[in-house]
């Protein structure tokens, strides 16, 4: 009940976030919630299947240049639609060549996905359209951007809970323990792997279609690799296989990044570093284990046997 | 533009120097990698490490670069061993999942990324740093190439012969083999997992600390030059298979011709889209690497 | 030892300036004028930020702070405070920084960030809030298209900078000095501009590109492609680079035992680290924009004061306009005060005198400095085009590789 509870209150501080905060804490809780997206969708994939992912930056980056290529020529939500539909059609054809791949084998490849992306579209540019990069001349304002966002934030994670409970997320989870077992239980596993990872792809190449306004000027570069290593650090640290650790790392993350930027100028990146150390031999499960250690009634995971 | 013998030539030498440095990396992470499952993304900040280290001794006291060698490689050797008894064997000592594993020191290598990179900049500034070392032409069969990168390839190649030797040949080293090929056997043989294990990531952080040492001759240095080299090395191990070393050599070299090769016959910008597109077809063929078992 | 005691000694100086700060205070001095940026500290962007424009800012709070302060209409001289953060070449980081800037801090007056699309990516707040923000190291065509009246450009765009290229190039044609150019770019947005700039300026200077190539960004051997120029008897290299690619090309074509008469480049020649690098790097050409030889006034002691504070010069080509950008918002602030849009309104009308010359803006672009062309020559970055500005004569073609 005081679970129900505090979740509203959340809930409604979010919508009426943009309303009592500052620009710039308004513009931090943006950059936070896209990072809570994306964590959550990568870790809806990755953390039962077991399948390392990434090609975070590749859908993102895809969703990104999308809007910037169409601009202000069609109006706001059809670009993050767009960009679903893009990173979704980017992660069958790549999920259906690529995941039979195990392991690192699949890590490193899907990594590559973003450099091809990236390199192909500059020699594409170059070569066809003589320029490289775009600007975004009128984008949509902050408030359509945030709650654009909080809208993908929040339907990430209500997948992520549907998921969880169906039985293609069991499957998932069975594919993750023991992928032959699993087909041999009578699982469709190309189905449920290519299905998810599109799904989750969706979710990113969104999320990048809804953050480009915040740049005005697109390139290439925006297939970043740190964007699947930071997607990937943030689930990770705050537990993969959890509803709650893939959020709770992005938070968490976010903000421990802010505040070492603005203190310490110049260790912010060592404060960084030890605080992700620190946190990986201190706690075992990830931060979200450290809430459910603290809590008296822990959601036990459904962690199969192999 | 037909295949002229001094064209092959350029691509063929050029390719092996671009190879020989690959592999020499690739080498070092698939110690990491293929026996402890340590996907060590800090690899490369290893290599910047050493490439300043150089670049300091070179600069401030005149240290004959390759002569800086002999201390960039056992300093980091004995950094790695450090590293290894402070982080990673108590995490790899937890018991727990292989996957929640690879996971856990995935992050320590994330942190271990950080604090490298905020301490060569706290060291050595953002600024450019490089330094000429026979940086003169060499005439070699019919072409011309820089002295300071056919030095480096040798070198590279010849280290990365030298350890492939010592895993043909001594204990330590068929004691590693031994656990790379199945570590359950091995340590039923009477193997101690954690020794060995300290002494791989030793060895592999020596391995990207001395190929530092010998780009440092070739590039300008700056604090994050180091994580495309990780990617390098990782799309040659995965290339190679992984826990494979001569997969690893080879995969260095065939990389280093694919890149060359493009950049003669195409052009520059082709080279990243060609390698990638080598790999991912390889990969698709062969789903763990050319010499994957 | 030595360095141990210089790092007490700035210590303690910059404790007792705190001080001094802090009872200028207490006893109801001036409030101090805020000043907020941020500058590239890590990533890509820092090497460029720490040549360019960093050392600028923090010389000229140096030498204002040294006279009392920024001298506001009206108030007298107030201390200048920075309020500035490191954007982690990040440009969703750099935004959001600029928002807290203007809303969180409310800072007096901004400066610009490094680089092109940083520039870009932060101008559209500045000029929602009211900030006028000159930029030294915003080099597009695309700038223009922004339309943001509170932007500002002030170094030579690629048009001028192609144009001036091509002006040389064809002037030592004319002499029979060189007969086949090739061009190598960068393909990012930089030099993809520059190269199509440098297609229009030399057909229009009737000459002819033998082969161009382009390559990626963090080339690791570009030995193919001067091979290939040196094999097809080109005797004027165009590389429009940026500082890495262009000092691997240098190191390379001595390498490769190639050294054309004309060596021109862009970013990176103008660098005194690229001379250094070089052992003077003679005959070297480069994008120029400035040298402490100019007859702006005060260049000289500019110069002097930045390798004063800084232990090492100024680049020859932006660091200069980075300098001007301020004393142009300090001659603003002395004549309207902190009233944002009379800054702007001024910046708009004026013509200022700079240590890199006049600048006068015409709807954001500074139409008075033209492109140039600089050369290494005993030290010194000469400027050798055009002809009415130059200090020197170009020498061509340009001895040995050293």
């Amino acid at each position: 009940m005081a679970g129900k509870l505090a979740l509203v209150l959340l809930l409604m501080a979010l919508i009426a976030a943009p309303e009592i905060l500052s620009p710039y804490h308004r513009s931090l809780a943006l950059a936070i919630l896209a990072d809570v997206a994306l964590a959550v969708s990568w870790a809806f994939f990755s953390g039962p299947s077991r399948y390392l992912s990434l090609a975070t930056g590749a859908f993102f980056g895809a969703g990104a240049y999308l809007t910037a290529i169409v601009g202000a020529r069609v109006p706001w939500p059809l670009p993050v639609l767009g960009g679903a539909l893009m990173g979704c059609a980017m992660a069958l054809v790549v999920g259906a060549l690529a995941l039979r791949l195990r392991g690192p084998y699949f890590a490193v490849f899907t990594f590559g996905l973003a450099e091809l992306a990236k390199h192909t579209l500059i020699w594409y540019e170059t070569g066809v359209t003589g320029t490289v990069g775009r600007l975004l001349l009128a984008p949509p304002g902050p408030w359509t951007l945030y709650y654009t966002v909080l809208c993908l934030a929040g339907l990430a994670v209500v997948t992520a809970l549907l998921l969880r409970r169906s039985r293609w997320g069991y499957a998932l989870v069975g594919i993750g323990a023991d992928e032959e077992r699993a087909e041999t239980l009578g699982i469709d596993t190309t189905r449920v792997k290519v299905g998810t990872f599109a799904l989750s792809a969706a979710f990113m190449g969104a999320v990048g279609a809804a953050m480009a306004p915040r740049w005005t000027y697109l390139d290439p570069q925006v297939f970043n690799p740190f964007v699947s290593f930071q997607t990937v650090i943030m689930a990770l640290l705050g537990g993969a296989t959890t509803v709650a650790g893939p959020i709770v790392g992005a938070v968490f993350l976010g903000l421990a990044s802010e505040i070492l930027l603005l203190k310490f100028r110049y260790f912010y990146m060592l404060g960084l570093g030890l605080t992700l150390i620190v946190v990986v031999l201190a706690l075992p499960s990830g931060l979200a284990g450290l809430a459910s250690r603290l809590r008296p009634s822990p959601s036990p995971l459904p962690r199969p046997q192999p | 533009m037909g295949l002229s013998p001094t064209l092959v030539v350029d691509i063929v030498v050029g390719g092996l120097i671009t190879g020989g440095i690959y592999a020499l990396v690739a080498l070092g992470l698939n110690l990491q990698y293929g026996l402890m499952r340590v996907l060590n993304v800090a690899h490369g900040e290893f290599l910047m490490m050493g490439a300043y280290l150089t670049y300091s001794l070179h600069t401030a006291w005149g240290v004959n670069p390759l002569l800086t060698l002999l201390i960039t490689g056992p300093a980091s050797f004995g950094a790695g061993l450090v590293l290894h008894r402070l982080l990673y064997a108590r995490v790899l000592a937890g018991g727990e999942a292989a996957e929640a594993l690879e996971s856990r020191s995935l992050l320590l290598s994330f942190g271990l990324l950080f604090v490298l990179q905020n301490a060569a900049l706290l060291l050595w500034s953002a600024d450019l740093k490089g330094y000429s070392y026979l940086a003169v032409p060499l005439r070699f069969l019919g072409s011309v190439f820089p002295a300071n990168r056919l030095v480096a390839a040798a070198v590279a190649l010849a280290v990365s012969l030298a350890f492939y030797v010592f895993l043909q040949r001594s204990f330590l080293g068929k004691a590693i083999r031994a656990l790379m090929q199945d570590p359950e056997g091995a340590q039923l043989a009477g193997i101690d997992l954690s020794r060995v294990h300290g002494l791989c990531f030793g060895i592999g952080i020596a391995m990207s600390a001395v190929t530092g040492s010998l780009i440092s001759m070739l590039f300008e240095l700056t604090p994050f030059i180091g994580l495309p080299y990780t990617v390098t090395a990782l799309v040659v191990v995965i290339l190679g298979g992984l826990g494979n070393v001569v997969g690893s050599l080879l995969g260095g070299l065939i990389l280093g011709l694919v890149e060359t090769a493009s950049v003669y016959l195409a052009a520059s910008d082709i080279r990243l889209i060609a390698s990638y597109a080598v790999l991912s077809l390889i990969l698709i063929l062969k789903p763990s690497g050319l010499f994957g078992r | 030892m030595s360095m141990k005691r210089r790092e007490f000694l700035k210590t303690t100086a910059g404790a007792a300036a705190a001080l001094g700060t802090l009872r200028g205070r207490a006893w109801g001095q001036a409030k101090p004028v805020r000043i907020g940026y941020t500058l590239s500290a890590t990533g890509p962007y820092s090497v460029g930020a720490g040549i360019t424009q960093g050392p600028n800012y923090t010389l000229w709070q140096a030498q204002a702070n040294a006279k009392g302060g920024l001298l506001v209409k009206g108030q007298g001289r107030r201390p200048i405070e920075f309020i500035s953060i490191d954007d982690r070449s990040e440009h969703e980081t750099a935004v959001r920084f600029y928002e807290k800037l203007a809303t969180d801090d409310r800072v007096d007056l901004m400066l610009p960030p490094w680089g092109t699309a940083m520039n870009f990516a932060v101008a559209p707040v500045a000029n929602k809030y009211g900030y006028p923000l000159l930029g030294p190291t915003a080099v597009s065509n695309k700038i223009k298209d922004l339309q943001l009246p509170y932007f500002y450009a002030l170094l030579q765009q690629p048009d001028q900078i192609m144009g001036a290229f091509a002006g040389i190039l064809k002037e030592l044609k004319a002499q029979g000095k060189i007969s086949k150019i090739a061009i190598a770019y960068v393909n990012d947005l930089f030099g993809i501009e520059l190269n199509a700039s440098a297609a229009t300026a030399l057909k229009e200077a009737g000459l002819e590109a033998v082969d161009v190539k382009s390559y990626p960004l963090g080339v690791k051997d570009l030995s193919p492609v001067l091979k290939g120029f040196k094999a097809a008897g080109v005797d004027a290299f165009v590389g429009l680079t940026y500082p890495p690619d262009n000092i691997l090309a240098t190191s390379q074509a001595k390498e490769v035992d190639w050294n054309p008469p004309v060596w021109l480049a862009a970013v990176g020649t103008a660098f005194p680290f690229y001379r250094d690098r070089f052992k003077g790097a003679e005959g070297v050409m480069g994008i120029a924009g400035w040298n402490p030889k100019v007859k702006s006034a005060g260049a000289k002691e500019y110069f002097d004061a930045h390798v004063k504070k800084h232990q090492k010069e100024p680049d020859r080509w932006a660091s200069a306009f980075a300098y001007a950008s301020l004393q142009i918002l300090e001659r603003c602030v002395a004549e309207v005060g902190l009233d944002r849009p009379k800054i702007k309104a001024m910046v708009d009308s004026t013509e200022f005198q700079t240590v890199a010359g006049p600048i006068r803006f015409v709807k954001g672009s500074n139409v008075s400095t033209p492109g140039m062309v600089g050369q290494w020559q005993k030290g010194e970055f000469e400027i050798v085009w055009p002809k009415g500005l130059a200090t020197g004569t170009p020498v061509v073609p340009k001895p040995a590789w050293a």
